[in-house]
């Protein structure tokens, strides 16, 4: 008796779960995403604290290329911007709980994103490189030299994408950061991180001043990502060209030293 | 820097302690009402009470939090909680007073159940109603039985407060850890984070001698 009573209650309530599931499929589809942000009035900005995109002034307000973009953007569309610290491995699902409304903060467009997000245009180009030891960095110069080397690539990232794509040994860390911490402690011979990454945490002056990058493994590029099917790429792409033709996301790109990267739109 | 750092990890302390104490305001009188439902007389109650402490002890608290944070935007037009950190503290905050509730209900039960059927009927047998038997006579002297068990859940508590982390609530640990990539202006430091476990330290051992001290005050009942 006991037992076919918690049975008929689990059952109920695998039940009404699956009954909320698809009562959902049909009304987001039709909705639209930007009628969904204006009418709460914030557009909700999922961000890591990432330089020279994403990071805080004294005051604690949220500046760089891509933070300064988003102000723009939620401006444009008669909302306020919030910008939300987020872990960045959850995006897709912060995105589809309706938890952030964008996903905008130097993001590599690879299969995974494009298949589990509506993405932008790119708009700024990036490559994957290698980080050794600066006082080896001779000896791996050349994508050959590399293989038998033991990695480090932050799990789920473009450079674990490389690693798998060049067949090397790798162990998936939490982020690029601890990849980086895996080579300069000795734990990893090297890390495949971004390009930006590379530029402003390794070499002299950075606080990795014994690590460097050599080889340039892929080319890609960044882009903003929406939950699926969401009107809101559409509207920024139409964003970008704009702000491209009259010269601002030049400017912006200018002021935070990447300008040589931009994408035209 | 030493300054930022200890600055940006007390902010991210408060967080912790906020999530502590709440948690505990909520779960300590829930586990009571759980407990109550789990010894009910009533059989479809005491087992509904139970099935929810089996699930819910029988989930890890990081399944938990996520599946309640992320869950009713999905299934909805429009996610329930509160915009920004409230909204996730407010999430965090649910999902550790059920947790908790629930293992309290059962250290609460076995206390109930340890104090000698003998007190209850001498309360009978001074004419006492069974709200005042489980008020003044068993009540009483199941918080002394249960001050050991309690302090270790209580301890438990404060450091998986560190879970919250996984729905991007800012506590300690998060705090701690945004100093290895960029935070306040500082990459890739690795002591900020080490420097966390002394929080919790100095705060469990205050818990600590806290607990002694309750257990010397209930001393009178042995």
């Amino acid at each position: 008796m006991k037992k076919m009573i918690s049975l008929a209650l689990a059952l109920a309530m695998g039940l009404s779960l699956a009954a909320c599931g698809s009562k959902d499929a049909k009304n987001t589809e039709t909705t639209s995403d930007l009628a969904y942000v204006q009418d709460k009035g914030t557009l909700v900005v999922g961000i890591t604290e990432f330089e020279p995109m994403d990071y805080q002034d004294d005051n604690g307000n949220w500046v760089g290329f891509d933070a300064d973009m988003a102000t723009l953007f939620a401006e444009s569309l008669g909302v306020d911007v919030e910008f939300q610290l987020i872990d960045w491995d959850s995006k897709t699902m912060e995105l589809d709980g309706k938890t952030i409304d964008v996903a905008w903060n130097g993001m590599t467009l690879t299969e995974d994103v494009k298949a589990a997000m509506e993405c932008s245009n790119p708009y700024f180009n990036n490559a994957q490189v290698v980080i050794v030891k600066a006082d080896q960095a001779e000896k791996y110069q050349t994508v050959e030299s590399i293989k038998e080397l033991n990695f480090s690539v932050e799990n789920g990232s473009a450079g674990m994408e490389q690693a798998d794509a060049y067949s090397l040994t790798y162990t998936p860390a939490q982020d690029q950061a601890t990849a980086l911490l895996e080579v300069s402690s000795g734990t990893a011979d090297a890390a495949i991180i971004d390009y930006l990454m590379a530029v402003a945490s390794t070499g002299e002056g950075t606080s990795n001043p014994d690590l460097t990058y050599t080889v340039s493994l892929a080319d890609e590029q960044y882009g903003v990502g929406f939950r699926k099917g969401s009107d809101l790429a559409a509207k920024l792409n139409e964003f970008f060209a704009e702000k491209y033709a009259d010269g601002t996301m030049q400017q912006l790109a200018e002021k935070y030293g990447i300008a040589d990267k931009l994408v035209e739109q | 820097m030493f300054l930022t750092v200890i600055g940006a990890l007390n902010e991210g302390f408060l967080q912790t302690l906020k999530l502590f104490f709440i948690t505990l305001l909520g779960s300590l009188p829930l586990g009571l009402v759980i407990c109550w439902g789990s010894m009910n007389r009533f059989p479809p109650l005491r087992w509904l009470c139970r099935f929810v402490v089996w699930v819910i002890r029988g989930t890890p608290l990081m399944l938990q939090l996520i599946i309640i944070f992320y869950i009713p935007g999905m299934v909805m037009d429009q996610n329930p909680w509160p915009a920004g950190e409230t909204g996730r503290f407010l999430a965090c905050a649910v999902a550790f007073i059920f947790n908790y509730a629930c293992y309290f209900s059962e250290i609460y039960r076995g206390g109930i159940q340890g104090v000698p059927k003998g007190q209850q009927e001498a309360g009978q047998v001074l004419g006492m109603t069974k709200g005042q038997i489980f008020f003044h006579v068993t009540l009483l002297q199941m918080i002394k039985r249960i001050v050991p068990p309690m302090s270790n859940e209580v301890i438990t508590l404060l450091k998986d407060t560190a879970i919250a982390r996984v729905i991007s609530l800012q506590e300690l640990i998060w705090a701690g850890y945004a100093f290895l990539k960029t935070s306040h202006g500082y990459s890739n430091l690795l002591w900020p984070l080490f420097f966390t476990g002394v929080y919790y330290l100095i705060f469990n051992g205050l818990l600590t001698l806290f607990f002694g001290w309750l257990e010397k005050k209930l001393d009178y009942f042995s």
